[in-house]
């Protein structure tokens, strides 16, 4: 059963296999990173060679590039040379554990020789101002505006409505209880009788005490659901008085709210640094998505999504290691990396350490920072940050550029384009990524800026204006999805320029104003109009209350104290009377 | 494909043990489902070793692998749902053995599960299947009007040439 030449059939085979490898493990890397990259960022990835080297373990990757999905013509990244070495232990294992990766000649956003594919559109960027509506200033027709804008007003309206409605069915149902004058006026013939009448024997004192107590007991009930009465008007007083201050409150708010809308709360249209830099800015921010596509199986939110909450396909990895309690290695870990940047005319060094997605297994943040001077197109520029990927993925990064010069640059499309020839630019600011969320401030200061423009006359002006410019100061905000981010970009300029272009256009938002205050008002008038009558309503039943409040009052006090003189005089006569006699 | 199907028939119809076919068979699918690595060499040095019949093992290792095309995903999802057992995942992140034979991958670990379990079986239906061919069908197939049109063909010049 044992086959005798069994080991020389193994060792040619593994000598054999030796020699595949050596020979077509390279181009297996190669296309087996084509394949994974050009997934993650959909558009096409080139990669002229990939070596393996075996003693030591290495892989040697020649000029990679990435098309830029958004502008085709364009990489969004590349590099010349990439070198890593492996540590054989952990590979053995099927750990990918990199001591020490070079990569040169790293470039973003270089010219391709041939357009790339494009695989997959980046996703349409969210409210883009567009120039030419802003300078027709095509306002949207108040009434529209009103409908499309959810008002709180004609609720709070129809809630005071309803209110009044009820508090005035209640008020006439308590007045329906309270004595009339009629029934006062019987009271009073009554007691009058009573107390008038001449009190023969004891008998009849105690017979007529008792049927005046019994009218003083039915003019304290009556007293009791008078004071109910004007309890209860006092409560309709002050929720009525709510519902109408509240009423007022949204009809403020609601202006507020409109104004927003029509984009016309700063007296101008929306700022003219979001209508040059805008799209421009959202473009940059979107290319951060293949990072989070990149790192988005590692995330743990993710892999325990119940399967009703995925909203997107979750990438298959092809083999995946389980998720050991203690794994001894993460599935890739790079430990320490250098790459040469060619920016701003030169190199610059990024210096990165702990690269992988399992960062709680190496109890450390992914680090990065890079810090050049006196380039020729940039006298200097620093910047550090730290990735991390634990419960979510944060990022987090920090830079200050001082003096870029800038590439000539196309901003806006077709007629309402501005070309930017040449300019000078200082920025400082921070971002941070969680998961697909970005939140990003930067502050952006151009410099000796040359504009051109064969546009409308708008345009044209508009360079003018800034061409006249020392500095442009910008201020850019990024907030929301990575895909859709919600950029602002606002200049101290914007106004000055807003105003100097759309003079005309100024005095129609003007008028548009107006006419959204005017039919707010309306609105608003038209949720008060029966104020005036319920609060004179109001004020009657209290003044009835009282009076009627004032007569029972009278006639318990002052009446009951006439029957009890005249009993005392009927028996001090007649004591007076014995006395003589006797 | 002709020099295939001839030395597939040459097999079935030599004098090699319908066992030594049958675990060719087994070990040529265990091989095939399994993505290349240790585990792969080490079943290779066992074919090597012993008298199993290496043209089985090639082909059945080949067919196998082009199987694994289509199924290797479903397989892949299979074992990463059922593979979320922490005494499993205990016992494999403690045997460094198991990690240096990758089984701590899912589809490495789901293609082993499945080969240990269909080892047995495979090698016995391959040896019944090679039992039932040499006496029921071979020599009525000899004596089919097909076969002695095929014996005068180009195959059958092969499968004398490899004779």
């Amino acid at each position: 059963m044992i086959r005798k030449s069994g080991w020389l059939v193994f060792i040619v085979f593994i000598a054999a296999l030796l020699a595949l490898v050596y020979v077509f493990a390279g181009p297996a890397i190669r296309l087996g990173m084509i394949y994974s990259l050009e997934k993650a960022v959909g558009a096409e990835v080139n990669i002229d060679k990939v070596a393996l080297e075996l003693a030591p373990l290495a892989i040697r990757i020649n000029h990679l590039q990435i098309t830029d999905a958004a502008n085709p013509s364009h990489n969004s990244l590349s590099f010349g040379h990439a070198h890593a070495a492996l540590e054989v232990w952990p590979a053995l294992l099927g750990y990918y554990v990199v001591n020490d990766l070079s990569v040169d000649g790293l470039e973003y956003g270089a010219e391709r020789k041939n357009f790339g594919k494009v695989y997959r559109i980046p996703g349409e960027d969210g409210e883009k101002v567009d120039i030419a509506k802003l300078l027709q200033v095509d306002l949207p027709d108040a009434n529209e505006l009103i409908a499309r804008a959810n008002l709180q007003t004609p609720a709070k309206a129809e809630a005071l409505k309803q209110l009044a409605t009820a508090e005035q069915q209640q008020l006439k149902a308590l007045k329906d209880n309270l004595p009339t004058k009629e029934h006062l006026a019987q009271y009073q013939t009554e007691i009058k009788a009573l107390t008038e009448s001449k009190i023969s024997n004891a008998a009849d004192l105690a017979t007529k005490a008792g049927q005046l107590q019994q009218l003083k007991d039915q003019l304290k009930a009556e007293q009791d659901k008078l004071a109910s009465a004007k309890q209860q008007l006092e409560q309709s007083k002050t929720a009525l008085s709510q519902a109408v201050d509240e009423l007022k409150a949204a009809s403020k708010a609601d202006y507020a709210k409109v104004q927003q809308l029509a984009n016309i709360k700063e007296g101008g249209l929306a700022g003219i640094s979001q209508i040059l830099l805008g799209d421009v800015w959202g473009e940059r921010i979107a290319q951060l998505e293949s990072l989070y596509l990149l790192v988005k199986p590692y995330i743990p939110e993710q892999l325990n999504l119940p399967s009703g909450e995925a909203t997107e396909p979750e990438p298959v990895l092809p083999n995946r290691i389980l998720p050991l309690p203690h794994a001894p290695y993460p599935d890739f870990w790079i430990k320490s990396a250098k790459v040469n940047w060619l920016i701003g005319g030169g190199q610059a060094t990024i210096a990165l350490q702990d690269i992988t997605a399992q960062h709680a297994l190496i109890n450390a943040a992914t680090k990065f920072s890079l810090d050049v001077k006196q380039l020729p197109q940039l006298a200097a520029f620093k910047l550090d940050g730290d990735f991390a990927i634990l419960q979510k993925m944060v990022t987090n990064v920090n830079w200050q550029l001082d003096g870029l010069n800038l590439q000539p640059m196309h901003l806006g499309k077709g007629d309402n384009a501005l070309d930017l020839a040449t300019g000078l630019i200082n920025s400082s600011g921070k971002l941070n990524l969680t998961n697909n969320q970005i939140a990003q401030q930067a502050s952006v200061i151009l410099k000796a800026a040359d504009f051109s423009s064969s546009g409308n006359k708008y345009l044209q002006q508009l360079t003018g204006l800034l061409n006249q410019q020392q500095q442009i100061p910008l201020n850019i905000a990024t907030t929301g999805l990575i895909s859709q981010p919600e950029i602002s970009i606002r200049s101290s300029l914007d106004q000055l320029l807003g105003d100097a272009l759309l003079g005309e256009a100024k005095q129609k938002i003007a008028a548009y104003q107006s006419e959204l205050q005017t039919k707010l008002n309306s609105q608003l008038q038209t949720g008060l109009a029966g104020q005036q009558d319920w609060a004179a309503l109001l004020t009657q039943q209290d003044s009835d209350l009282s009076e009627v409040s004032s007569r029972i009052e009278e006639m318990l006090s002052a009446k009951l104290a006439d029957a009890k003189d005249q009993v005392k005089d009927r028996l001090k006569d007649k004591l007076m009377k014995k006395s003589d006699d006797n | 494909m002709l020099t295939l199907l001839a030395k597939v028939l040459k097999v079935l119809n030599s004098q090699a043990s319908p066992w030594q076919i049958g675990f060719a068979i087994a070990l040529g699918l265990f091989a095939g489902i399994l993505p290349f690595g240790l585990l792969t060499l080490i079943i290779i040095l066992v074919v090597c070793l012993l008298t199993i019949n290496l043209t089985t093992f090639i082909v059945t290792w080949g067919l196998s692998s082009g199987l694994m095309l289509l199924f290797a995903s479903p397989l892949e999802r299979l074992t990463w749902q059922y593979a979320q057992n922490d005494g499993l995942l205990n016992f494999l992140a403690n045997t460094e053995s198991l990690q240096l034979l990758h089984l701590h991958h899912t589809l490495t670990l789901g293609a082993f599960v499945l080969g240990v379990v269909l080892l047995l079986p495979v090698a016995w239906l391959g040896k019944t299947l090679v039992q039932q061919y040499r006496s029921h069908i071979m020599t009525s197939v000899e004596k089919w009007k097909l076969t002695q049109m095929l014996k005068a063909s180009k195959l059958f010049a092969l499968y004398e040439k490899l004779n």
